[in-house]
Formats: structure tokens, C-alpha cells, sequence
């Protein structure tokens, strides 16, 4: 709604742009400089520049602006800017980039090399951040991101608060950080991390990113449960029987053999993806939407969630890893023969858990959680399997009435799906489950921002709203915990235990069927 | 393939086609309609433009298009129902495509209200040259829920203009949209810009002088009328504005270049001009020139197509708030 035209003043005392309100980016983004940290990694090239590039197309940077990459590799501003300029031409979702606009843009683009043990190259920083708070208008705003190995994020805040390049040492202007997953490696580093994190930064100064939180989809959630009035009434125990969530791949560790393997699936996919999904799914309806608001709900409901003894794991959590085996024709090996890979790893690449959320809404209904690498299949979504009919009074002896599920999908379709019973004409009482589909693509015939440029964005805008609390990540790493423990302290005798192409090991499927379930099939 | 009908008299046949070719798609077909998509025409040169387009936004959301054709390419009714590609049997979207010529305006208005689907939102879509002149407009625009037309690029551009804000007067309950005034979002983002770094604020509430030099006029007057909205200026008559302090403020409309494009649009205050260049086929150039001079920086000008600004038009939640408050200033404007 517009307010009255003129000069409203802002809470702050100043007059706001009238001019703004009622336009499409109604919010607008401070100058700054944006720094990332590891800019001339894979993540950089594939989707953090061609980000920035596409803010910029799309007019949503501010105009005072610069980008300062900061890595190990000794390059000139101009090398930077030709490997960012190669970069977008071949990652961009826009094409490749033009001028003039591109030369425009690279003027903002500058590099800064040096070793993160390193101080010197800190204090160059510091200079070339001051230099564009004098010359290009930045204010003092600062945003950096860690988009490096996370075993450097310490030494680079510890060189930030060294160069005093920390919020606590500004005159003016603002500074975030935004943090790449994974945060930590288990509780106890995380922990450290974090230690790490708040001598330097506020709480609320730092973004935890998680891609997955940035998809259109995974925002839809709340708009499906808070923007309806059909579905809340239904989403409790009484009526929904189990909750499968499924986070399946097709592509096995692609050149990451050496980082996966000490990683593994629990940790890469469960622990954050996985399990944020969890929350948004199962958390009670917040007040407002605001950041904080959403945020205490999703904390609440992962503290609900029932601690895994150790002597229960075994029965709560399976574990597998791929052997070698065929997706779309093309013969694959397996884990252990990947490059840099343990030939005898134990290294899980796929788990799946069964959760139980200790709350009125949610007692008893276990929300089964899965991931997994080279299976069948590249999907996620999330699927609400709903109770029996109490009493059946349709369908010949032999028909199946499937009970109903809501499944909302993530990727590669993103939409919602309703299955549900329909009669089959005809003279005979013959039922059939049906579904009914909603997809955004062509529900909304708009492609929705790739997920890094809308969390980019938010960031720089200061919306905390789509990255993930500490209070959250800690919890979460307390629930995985001891599966990790296990896992970690026991031999897996049986892997490889699925091939590549499969529905994942049969174990997972045996942890379903002790409960009279199935999975929803890859 | 489409089935014909000869006459527009017996609605009730024109439906029965309807379900007979829906059943040709398949068993078990399901129908998903998302808006009755009411098309009207009324140019030869113009028809098949509009027909592409509102082809493009049938191929997306899910409707049922109800085409009146007013230019005599047609005669009778032609029926067809789209299936989605590969499944056969989903029903993307409905179309009858009615040739009015011969039809008096209470008789195409009655017909297209009884084609279309009740419990669904009708959006109208008028190329159709003139607005209150033609009772056969209003009596659609009655019965939809968004009108959506295109004031620019016209013959007469201000009388469209001066017709659209008197409807909008009369028709408060109506959500309408006007291509024209949404093409111009990409210039009104960077005629925002300027006054988005907190020190060049005040100088928005100081300006003397607006200067828009476009190839048709319903851009420039959109554009003055949106800014003075936005700051309170009161439009005296077609060139000045009175601003709320008192000042006398001159609006000046340059007619250059093609139709629909904005050229160039210059803000001037007593200290400082503000100046959005069209420099390139898609780059505007931004200055700030005089006291608060700022060095120039260039942005992206993107093409939106006419379909996906209907598609916005169409997608928008109610009425537009902000173009109620161009059209109040522009009121001022064409007096």
C-alpha cells in the first residue's frame, strides 16, 4: 500500500525516496564493497560472479558498488576481470556478457592477492576498501564472503579483526559476513567456528548460506502453509500418517573426491539441507514473517526433535555407499574408484534417518529423511503421506486405496502435487488414486532467480530471513551427532551397498518396512 | 483442428462444441482453467499481433480465450481446445474465436459473458481503438475483473489517455492496467536512482524543471504524472505543475524517436541536472551534473515484451495503486 505522497520521514528521521515506493525493488541495497574470500575457486566461476552479474543486469546492485576478490593466485585487477569476464560468459544464465555494460561492471571489479596466514595482503585490503569508500561512494558497507575450504574461515577472521577490518572497528557503515557450508565439520568444530565468528562479527551480523533455502520452491513452503487455510487444519498427527523428504542425486562427488570423502552424506546433505527442510516443514506458524520471527520457529522445532542414542542408531540410520552401475546408459564405477577417493573408504554417500519430533503437533509421526548420491534419479521434494481412511466403503475386494499425500517438489520440477481417490466411471464403485498438479513454470509462466543471486541480494540488503541462525546449525549438529559418532567408529562391511542408477541400499528400505511403510520411489 | 460454428446465436452449441472437443483430446482429460481471457479487435493491421500474443499467454496459463474479432477476417464461432504437449491429456486452455462484425455491442457483450466460466477471474484484453466511445468496452470492461489496453502508439494517444482516466473515475472497482504506463518500470527504477543516495534526497523536493523527450506521447505524460504523484505536485495544466511549497514547476514533452521509447528524461534543479540518456540500443547513461555532481554510470535497459507485461497485468494482486495515482495526477495533466 503507498503512503501519502510528499516526504514521509523514515523511523530513523530521514525522508525515505518517495520515488521508490510501489516499484518492484521498493527496498533498496546500500553501497558497499562485496569481498570474496577464494574468488578464484570453482564457486566463484560457477555461480557467485555470474550472481553478481545478473543483480547488476537486473539494476538490483546499488550504484555505488565494487566487487574485490581476494585469493592465493598472484593476478592483476585486469587478469581477475578477464577470468570473471570468461567465467560469465560461460556460467551466466543471461548469456554471455556485453558491452558496454560489461566494461561498466569491471570497472567495480578489482583482486587482491595474498596467503591467508598472511597479514600483509589484509592490510592491502583495508587500503583498497577505503579507497572505494573515497572514490566510488561504498560508505563504509561491507560485505565479505567466505567462499573458501571452510579449514580457513578462522585464519580469515582472525586477519579481518587483525587489519581492523571488523564491524567493531568502523567509523560508519555496516559489515556482514556471509559464511559457505559447512559450518563446521561436527558439533565441536562448529562450535570452535563459531567461537571464532563472534569474537569478530555479531550474531546478527552473519549469514549462514545455505543454496537450498535461495530456491522458490523451499520459500513456497510457508506460502503454502500460512497463505492457505486447507491445509493447516490437516498438517498434525491426526491426519498425516509420516513425512518422507528426499534429497536424490544423479551425479556421484564430480572431481570433490577429496572433500567428500571426509565429509560424507549425513554431513553435506542431511545435517543442513535436509534437515532445514525438516524445520520449515514441521514448525509452528510464526508471528511474521520477519527473519527472527521464522528463524525462533524453526529453532523450536529442531530442539523438539527426539536425541538419537547411540545404541539406537542402528535403528534409526542407515548408511550406504555406491558401487559401480549404469544411469542413462552410461556405465559408472564405483565410490571407491573414484579420484581421490580411499580405495577402502568408509565414507558414506548416501543416509537416510527417521526423525521424531517430541511436540503436540507431531508426536509419533516419524519423518523419514534421505540423501543420496548416483541414484535413479536427481530429485527432491518433500512428501506428506496422510493416514487411512478410518473405514472403507468404496472399492471392489481387490482395489488398492492408495491413502493421500501432498508433495511439494523442489527440484528439478518445482511445484506442488495433491494425490488423491477418484471413482473410475463406470457402473462398479471402482477407486483409483488421481493427482492434481500445480507447477510454477507454467502456473506462473516466470523463471524464478537462481538461488545465489536472491541470498546475495538479501544479504546485502541485510534480510537474515532465507540464511540459518547459530542456534539452528548448533542443534542440528547435536541431532546428527551421534549418528556421525557411530558411523565414524564403526567399519561399514558392506560397501559398497548400492550401484549407481539404484533406489540406494536395501537397508533403507528395510528401516521403512519395520514400520509398515515404503518409500516413495526415486 | 478447430470446429466451426455458423452462428453466435445459439450459445448453448457453441458450449456443446466445447465439450466435444475437449473429449477429443482424450480419456480422461482433465480441464484446468486459471482466467476467462476476453480478447477484443478491432484493426486489420493490428490483428494478428494481438492474436500472437494472446496465443503466448493461452500456451501458459491455463484459460479459457474468448477472442472477439471485430474485423471481419472471421464469421461464425471456431472452437478448439490446446493439449499440453506429450501427455495428451491435460487440458491446457480453451478458445473460441467469434467473428462480431455484424453484431451490435448488447449482443457481443451478453454472448461473452455467457462463454465465460463463472467461478474464475475474466481478465479483458482491448486493443480496440477507442474507450468510453464504445459501449461495446464498457460493457465488457462491466463484466471483467482486470481490463488491460494499450494507450500508447496510438493516433490519438491523449484522448485515450484523457477517455482511460475518466473510466477509471467512473469504474473504481475495475483493475486496470495500461501496457503503456507498465512498460515505462525500467525507467522509473532509474529515475528513483538518483534520489536513492540520502544527499541528493532534498534535491527531489527542489526540482524546477521535468524534460522527457519520447516517440509518443502517453510515455511522457505517464511519466510526469507518476513523478508529481509520488512528491505531491498538483498539475496546473498540461506543461506546470504547482508543487507543494507553492513553486511553479514547467513539464516540457519533446516528441522524438519511435513510438513507445523514451529517449531521454532530464530533472532539473537550481543546482543540479539529473539526466537518464537512452544511449544504446538497451543502455541508458545516468548523470548528475551541477552541485551534486556524480560521476555517470550506465544501466541495463531491458526489453519487456507486451506479453509479459499483460502476463504482469494479469499476475498483479487487485488494483494498481500506483497507477491510480498517476491517473488522479494525469486528470490534472489533460485538463
Amino acid at each position: 500500500m503507498l503512503t501519502q505522497p510528499g516526504a514521509p520521514p523514515a523511523s530513523d528521521g530521514h525522508v525515505l525516496n518517495p520515488l521508490r515506493e510501489g516499484l518492484s525493488s521498493d527496498h533498496v541495497t546500500d553501497p558497499c564493497t562485496i569481498v570474496f574470500f577464494g574468488a578464484t575457486g570453482d564457486l566463484m566461476k560457477r555461480m557467485l560472479i555470474p550472481a553478481m552479474w545478473n543483480l547488476r543486469l537486473e539494476n538490483l546492485l546499488p550504484t555505488s558498488y565494487a566487487i574485490v576478490g581476494f585469493s592465493r593466485s598472484n593476478l592483476s585487477d585486469d587478469d581477475f576481470r578477464a577470468q570473471m569476464k570468461d567465467a560469465v560468459d560461460q556460467f551466466s544464465r543471461s548469456g554471455p556478457a556485453k558491452d558496454p555494460l560489461w566494461s561498466d561492471f569491471a570497472q567495480h571489479v578489482q583482486y587482491v592477492s595474498g596467503d591467508f596466514d598472511d597479514p600483509r595482503p589484509f592490510k592491502k585490503l583495508r587500503a583498497q576498501l577505503e579507497d572505494n569508500d573515497k572514490k566510488l561512494g561504498t560508505q563504509g558497507n561491507r560485505l565479505y564472503y567466505l567462499s573458501t575450504p571452510p579449514s580457513v574461515f578462522g585464519k580469515i577472521i582472525d586477519q579481518l579483526s587483525a587489519a581492523k577490518l571488523g564491524p567493531k572497528d568502523q567509523e560508519q557503515g555496516w559489515s556482514r559476513i556471509i559464511i559457505e557450508k559447512p559450518f563446521g565439520t561436527d558439533l565441536d568444530s562448529a562450535r570452535a567456528l563459531q567461537a571464532e565468528v563472534i569474537k569478530v562479527f555479531e550474531e546478527r551480523q552473519v549469514y549462514r548460506i545455505d543454496h537450498y533455502l535461495g530456491k522458490e520452491p523451499v520459500q513456497d513452503i510457508m506460502a503454502l502453509r500460512f497463505a492457505n487455510v486447507i491445509f493447516e487444519p490437516i498438517w498434525n498427527r491426526r491426519y498425516v500418517d509420516c513425512v518422507q523428504i528426499t534429497a536424490a542425486e544423479t551425479v556421484g562427488v564430480e572431481g570433490r573426491g577429496g572433500y567428500y570423502d571426509n565429509a560424507g552424506a549425513l554431513r553435506d546433505m542431511i545435517q543442513n539441507h535436509v534437515i532445514n527442510l525438516l524445520a520449515l516443514v514441521a514448525m509452528e506458524p510464526p508471528i511474521s514473517p520477519s527473519a527472527d520471527h521464522i528463524r525462533d520457529e524453526k529453532y523450536k522445532v529442531l530442539s523438539a526433535l527426539r536425541p538419537i542414542a547411540g545404541a539406537d542408531v542402528s535403528k534409526v540410520a542407515v548408511r550406504g555407499q555406491y558401487g559401480a552401475g549404469v544411469i542413462d546408459g552410461k556405465g559408472l564405477p564405483s565410490y571407491r574408484q573414484e579420484p581421490s577417493v580411499d580405495p577402502n573408504s568408509n565414507t558414506e554417500t548416501y543416509a537416510s534417518v527417521k526423525f521424531l519430533i517430541d511436540n503436540w503437533r507431531w508426536a509419533d509421526v516419524p519423518f523419514y529423511l534421505r540423501s543420496g548420491k548416483r541414484l535413479a534419479r536427481k530429485y527432491s521434494e518433500i512428501a506428506i503421506n496422510f493416514r487411512q481412511i478410518p473405514h472403507r466403503i468404496f472399492g471392489e475386494t481387490g482395489d488398492t486405496i492408495e491413502p493421500d499425500a501432498l508433495v511439494m517438489k523442489i527440484q528439478p520440477e518445482e511445484g506442488v502435487t495433491i494425490r488423491f481417490n477418484a471413482k473410475i466411471p463406470g457402473p462398479k464403485m471402482h477407486i483409483r488414486s488421481v493427482t492434481m498438479d500445480f507447477n510454477y513454470g507454467t502456473g506462473f509462466g516466470v523463471v524464478s532467480a537462481p538461488a545465489y543471486e536472491r541470498l546475495i541480494g538479501d544479504a546485502m540488503r541485510g534480510d537474515a530471513t532465507l540464511f540459518t541462525r547459530w542456534d539452528a546449525v548448533e542443534t542440528a549438529w547435536q541431532i546428527v551427532m551421534p549418528i556421525l559418532e557411530d558411523w565414524r567408529g564403526s567399519v561399514a562391511t558392506d560397501f559398497p551397498n548400492y550401484p549407481s542408477g539404484s533406489q540406494g541400499p536395501s537397508s533403507a528400505d528395510a528401516l521403512l518396512a519395520a514400520d509398515g511403510r515404503t518409500w516413495r520411489r526415486i | 483442428m478447430p470446429v466451426h460454428v455458423d452462428t453466435l446465436d445459439d450459445v448453448a452449441s457453441i458450449l456443446e462444441r466445447l465439450c466435444k472437443s475437449r473429449a477429443g483430446a482424450g480419456p480422461g482429460a482433465a480441464v484446468a482453467a486459471t482466467m476467462n481471457f476476453v480478447v477484443f479487435i478491432d484493426d486489420d493491421a493490428h490483428r494478428r499481433w494481438v492474436l500472437e500474443r494472446a496465443e503466448r499467454i493461452a500456451e501458459k496459463h491455463p484459460s479459457r480465450m474468448i477472442v472477439l474479432d471485430s474485423t471481419h477476417a472471421i464469421k461464425g464461432v471456431d472452437v478448439s481446445c490446446g493439449s499440453s504437449e506429450g501427455t495428451g491429456a491435460t487440458i491446457r486452455n480453451e478458445r473460441l474465436d467469434l467473428g462480431i462484425a455484424a453484431l451490435d455491442h448488447e449482443s457481443i457483450v451478453a454472448t461473452a459473458h455467457q462463454l465465460t466460466i463463472r467461478e474464475i477471474p475474466t481478465v479483458l484484453w482491448w486493443s480496440g481503438a477507442r474507450l468510453l466511445e464504445s459501449r461495446t468496452f464498457l460493457g465488457l470492461a462491466e463484466n471483467a475483473d482486470v481490463v488491460v489496453i494499450d494507450s500508447s502508439g496510438k493516433a490519438h494517444d491523449e484522448e485515450t489517455l484523457a477517455e482511460l482516466c475518466t473510466f477509471a473515475e467512473r469504474h473504481p472497482h475495475v483493475a486496470l492496467h495500461d501496457l503503456a504506463f507498465l512498460r515505462l518500470a525500467p525507467w522509473q527504477e532509474m529515475i528513483a536512482q538518483f534520489f536513492d543516495d540520502p544527499a541528493l534526497r532534498a534535491d527531489l523536493f527542489a526540482l524546477s524543471a521535468v524534460e522527457i523527450e519520447s516517440g509518443s506521447a502517453a510515455e511522457a505524460l505517464y511519466l510526469g504524472a507518476w513523478i508529481g504523484s509520488r512528491i505531491a505536485w498538483e498539475a496546473l495544466d498540461s506543461h506546470t505543475f504547482r508543487t507543494r511549497d507553492g513553486r511553479s514547476l514547467s513539464f516540457e514533452r519533446i516528441k522524438n524517436g519511435e513510438q513507445r521509447r523514451i529517449l531521454r528524461v532530464t530533472l532539473r534543479s537550481d543546482h543540479s541536472t539529473y539526466a537518464a540518456t537512452l544511449c544504446g540500443e538497451r543502455v541508458v547513461r545516468l548523470s548528475v551534473e551541477g552541485a551534486n555532481a556524480r560521476p555517470p554510470w550506465l544501466v541495463s535497459l531491458h526489453a519487456v515484451s507486451s506479453t509479459s507485461l499483460i502476463e504482469r497485468a494479469i499476475l498483479a494482486p487487485g488494483a494498481d495503486k500506483m497507477f491510480e495515482a498517476t491517473l488522479a495526477t494525469l486528470r490534472g495533466l489533460m485538463r
